[in-house]
Order: C-alpha cells, then structure tokens, then sequence
C-alpha cells in the first residue's frame, strides 16, 4: 500500500472539508466484529467448541468405561482385568492433552485457513485495502478472532475434560488446569496463526492449513529429538503441558518456550502483513 | 481544479512492462473514461491510482489530502469483478464498508438505507449477497464506492462484464453520479466512454495514445473522409483498384482503403479531392451509386491508436 504523494502547487483543489474519519481504533473494532460475526454465520463458533469438547469428554468416559469394555469382549482372561491399573485424574487429563495433538492441531489449522486467503482470492482483502484500513488492521484484527475463537473452544473442550474427569477419577487442581490450558492453547493459536501467515504468503488455502500443520508436525518432532536445545521452542509447549500436570515442573523452560512462542506470534503476523501489502491480491 | 496528477508512471512486472510513462490528469467534477483494448494496461494503472499497487517509477500525487487515511477515505474503488462478501445481506455489506471507510454506525447505516434504494436494491437488501444476480453484485459494487462519499470514484470495467439490461442500468447509474463527483472509469468500449465521459485516455499498450476533453480530441484528431460507393460492376471495380494503385501521385490522399463496392479516402484537400475524383469519375464514366464527404469518427481514431502499438 502507497499512500500519495503531497500535491505540490495550489493551483489545484480548494481543500473541502475532509469529513472527520473515526478512529483507527473503532475501524480495527468493526473487522474484529465482522470476524465474530463471520465465524457465527458459518457456524465455526458452534462446531469447533463442539468438536474440542466432544475430543476433551471423550477420553475420561473411554478410559472410565475401558475395563468394562474389555470384559464385554471377553478376549481378556479376568485375572488380567483386574490388574489394569486405574490410572490417576492428572493422568487422565494429560492423555486427554495427547488427544488434541493431533486432532485439535488439525481443525485449527482447518478453522483459519480461509480467513486471510479465502480474502485474497476474492479480492475483498484489496478492496479493504483501499479503505482507510492499513494491512496491520486487517491481519491483526484477523489474528484476534482467530486467538478468542480458539482459546473459547480449547477452553470449552478443556474444562469439559476436566470436569469429566473430577467426575469419574477425581479432582485436578485449578492451578495445575490453569497453568496447562494456557500452554497447550499456546500452542494451538502458535499453528492458527501460521496457518494466518501461510495464507497470506501461498494462493490457497489448503496448502496454507497444509503448511501449517507440516510446520507444527516437523516443529514438534525436531524438539523432541533435541529438547536440550530447543527448549524454548513453541513445539516443546505441549510436553510442558503435559509435564505441569504430571507433577514435574517445567518451570523456566516452559515460561522461555511461552515467551518465545509469543515473539513467533509477533513475527507471523508482521509477515503476514508484510506478505498481504506487497500481494493483496491473487492474480 | 486538478484533484488527481499521474507523472510519469511505469509499472514492471518481472520482465512485462504493463505501464510505460504514462502522464495524466484528473480534473475535479470531470467524468474520465480509461479506453483501451484488454490488456492495455487499465487495472494496472488503476491499482496503482487507488494505492494497492506502488509505481516501479514515477509519481501519484492527490490534492487535498496528504495522509494515507484522510486519501483512501477520499476515493471509492470497484474493482472489475466486484469484491463482496457472500455471507452478509446488501445493507450489512454496505455498512461494513462505510464503517471501515471510517463513517459512524448510525451515518452509514442511513447512507447503506439510502444507496440500497438508489441503486435499486430495495427489496434485496435483507437478502445474502452470495445470492445476487451478476448486475445486482455491480450494483452492490458500485453503492459501495460511493457510501462514504468520496471525491474520487475508480471503477474498472463497470460495465464490461454485464448483460445488456444491466449494462444499462450501471450506465444510467454512473450518468447521475458524474453530476455529483469526479468519476474515473475504464472500459474497452468506445460506446460507453463517448456516452458518458467528458474527457478520455485512450491507453494502449501501456501507454497513452491520445487524451484530452472529448470534444477537443474530435476536432483535433478528425480528417476529412471521402466514401465512394459505385454499382460494384467489374468495369467499376477494376477502376477503383487502378484508381487506388495510382494514389501516390495524388497528394491529397492521406489514406485510401478499398470497401465492397468503392473505396475510403481520409484526404487533406477536400476541394483538390473533390476536382480531382469527379473529373476522373467523369472521364472513365463510372456509375455512381453515393459519393460523401464526412470526417473521421472517434472508432477510427481508437482503432487507429490500438494498432498503431
Ligand atoms: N500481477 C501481474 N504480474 C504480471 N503481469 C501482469 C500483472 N498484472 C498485469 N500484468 C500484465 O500487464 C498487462 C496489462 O494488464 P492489465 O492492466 O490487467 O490490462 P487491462 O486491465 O487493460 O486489460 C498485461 O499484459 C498483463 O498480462
Ligand atoms: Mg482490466
């Protein structure tokens, strides 16, 4: 985006009085809202809360009913039954956390892969691009409802997991829930807003959620061979999730790794504004 | 009063020069059309003049306002396909482009109210746009240009893409418009500039070829035609092709071209073309079926301009 140039000479336009714009600030309000909105009319604000609670629920009911469904198939002799240990609520709700690894990484990438890309090929993006409305209030405005949406469904699955599993195996504390909700859904915006930048950068949207979700995959599994050396890295956050549960404690390498998940927020959405100013369009 | 002035503006593409040193400029309350033929460079220029595209060289520069909101809130762009979004109804769409043009709620909600009215989309306003008809999406388009009220409206191809009832009623739109504000149009038909524009750039091949008020452009660029029209008769016709051989030693003939059943002389001289063509007409005791003396018409010039590059 350019602006124009100063006109020099006054043999040119009396100046009519500009009407007064709103503020930047109301305008970045008005495409945060018109995101809500968006993902309320195409039910995205219904199924994707559901989905992550149908996820979340899921796994303390199946680890609840497990025995019985053993029994049930009668392939196990009894004594061998009896022997499967109950496993402890903490243990329970990480496990659930492994559920989403995949499953929740997946309908996030999903989710967002239309919202900047889906914009670039209808050429809506450009046109609001021409309005009093800079490339940073698009994206981040974009990255904002990305962020409630997905924090609202993780939050949602989350809580109905954790509540299943008070439920059926006991209590977790609220600390320990607290603390491991906002690393894993660290970890989920960390793909949302890669999907946010790939989008910006590639022509479609799948290959943007693609994208994404091969960075997580290969992010994810090269800190895991090197969790010396990548401690910090946004791949490591489910580990410390998980950690912070099973009684270990991540401690400073889980706050490196959020702080420096955040730094790779930041920068994804500066690329993404860079990448939408220079190409607003497909074409 | 000049509201907008292009200096010198190129456009590269990779190795595509899409835009060569083009100069023009806009006067403030003129209705402008941008003629030329598909890929004469029209969306290029106009992306650059609405800001998305930035010039590889030369210079955009817009009068009155100098910072880069108080500009994009100055003009209203459509875009050749217009950009909508499909899951809102026509009066939603409409507010949300006046409110990121930076109106209040309530002044674009009575400007969307207003426009949905004028541009005939009453009654489907409550409807999702992603169900409108291809002339109620320009429609749309259009309302969404002007909601903020802008000085300046750039529309690519208004019309281009539409059936002919449509066409008709963006044209009609578009001539109470230019009473309001300074429009600048493209299209690749000359029809719809001379219809509705007071000054034209005929660009072709990324440059411009003849611009000016089109009354200007008329009389500056028509010549004297002389049409010819026998009764197509073999001793007719083997004439005229002698006739026509022999035009280099007739220096009034600035161009002669052979039709069906005569020929199209753009000539210098009338008198000296009429003496002479009737004099010979006369000796070889050809018959006549029409002999007109007219001028140039604005198609010629276009044609002539588009392949001339
Ligand atoms: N983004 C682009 N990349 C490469 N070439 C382009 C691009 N946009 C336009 N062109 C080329 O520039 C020329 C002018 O295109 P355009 O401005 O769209 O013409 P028009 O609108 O008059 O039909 C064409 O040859 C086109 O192929
Ligand atoms: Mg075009």
């Amino acid at each position: 985006m350019t602006g124009p140039d100063k006109m020099a000479g006054s043999a040119l336009a009396a100046d009519r009085p500009a009407s007064k714009l709103t503020s930047p600030l109301v305008r970045w309000w008005v495409l945060y809202r018109k995101e809500m909105l968006e993902s309320l009319r195409s039910f995205k604000l219904l199924w994707m809360p559901l989905v992550f609670i149908l996820i979340g629920a899921m796994q303390p009911v199946m680890l609840h009913m497990l025995p019985d469904l053993l029994a049930s198939a009668g392939s196990l002799p009894e004594s061998v039954l009896h022997e499967i240990p109950r496993p402890q609520a903490f243990e329970v709700l990480a496990q659930t956390l492994g559920q989403y690894d995949t499953m929740g990484a997946l309908i996030t990438a999903l989710a967002f892969m239309a919202v900047v890309s889906g914009e670039r090929a209808s050429g809506t993006a450009a046109l609001m691009l021409t309005k009093p409305i800079s490339a940073a209030a698009f994206i981040t405005s974009k990255w904002a409802g990305l962020l409630t949406i997905t924090m609202l469904s993780f939050s949602a699955g989350y809580a109905a997991a954790w509540y299943y599993t008070y439920v059926l195996f006991g209590a977790v504390g609220a600390g320990k829930f607290l603390g491991s909700l906002l690393l894993y859904g660290l970890w989920l915006v960390f793909i949302g807003t890669c999907t946010l930048l790939f989008g910006s950068l590639l022509k479609s949207g799948a290959a943007a959620a693609f994208a994404a979700l091969g960075t997580a995959a290969v992010l994810s599994i090269v800190s895991s061979l090197y969790t010396e050396q990548l401690a910090w890295s946004p791949g490591r956050l489910p580990s410390y999730a998980s950690a912070l549960l099973t009684g270990g404690d991540p401690g400073s390498a889980a706050a490196g790794a959020a702080a420096f998940t955040v730094v790779c927020l930041i920068a994804a959405c500066a690329g993404a504004v860079a990448a939408l100013r220079t190409k607003p369009s497909v074409d | 009063m000049e509201l907008m002035r292009v200096e010198n503006v190129t456009k590269t593409f990779g190795t595509t020069q899409a835009v060569k040193d083009i100069s023009f400029s806009i006067g403030e309350g003129r209705c402008v059309a941008l003629l030329g033929p598909n890929g004469a460079g029209k969306t290029t220029t106009i992306r650059m003049l609405t800001g998305l595209l930035k010039p590889t060289s030369g210079q955009i520069r817009f009068a009155g306002a100098n910072e880069a909101d108080a500009f994009r809130a100055s003009i209203g762009y459509l875009p050749q396909t217009p950009p909508l979004y499909g899951w809102m109804n026509g009066l939603e769409f409409l507010v949300h482009c006046g409110r990121a043009s930076g109106m209040t709620a309530k002044a674009a909600t009575t400007a969307a109210k207003e426009l949905l009215v004028r541009v005939g989309l009453e009654q489907a306003g409550k409807r999702r746009v992603g169900g409108y008809s291809g002339g109620m999406k320009q429609r749309l388009g259009l309302a969404q240009a002007l909601i903020h009220k802008p000085r300046l409206i750039v529309l690519d191809e208004p019309v281009s893409a539409l059936d002919p009832v449509g066409r008709r009623e963006v044209l009609e739109l578009l001539r109470e418009l230019k009473r309001e504000t300074t429009v600048l149009f493209s299209t690749h038909v000359l029809p719809d500039a001379e219809e509705l524009c007071d000054d034209v750039i005929i660009v072709a091949a990324g440059k411009v070829a003849v611009q000016g008020a089109l009354p200007d452009i008329r009389r500056e660029h028509q010549q004297p035609v002389l049409e010819l029209q026998t009764d197509g008769s073999a001793l007719a016709m083997s004439w005229v092709d002698r006739w026509l051989a022999a035009q280099a030693g007739k220096s009034y003939v600035v161009e002669g071209t052979r039709t069906a059943d005569g020929f199209r002389l753009v000539v210098s001289d009338v008198p000296a073309a009429q003496r002479d063509l009737l004099q010979a007409l006369a000796e070889a005791d050809i018959a006549v079926r029409r002999m007109e003396f007219g001028h140039t018409s604005l198609e010629d010039l276009f044609m002539k301009a588009v392949a001339s590059q």
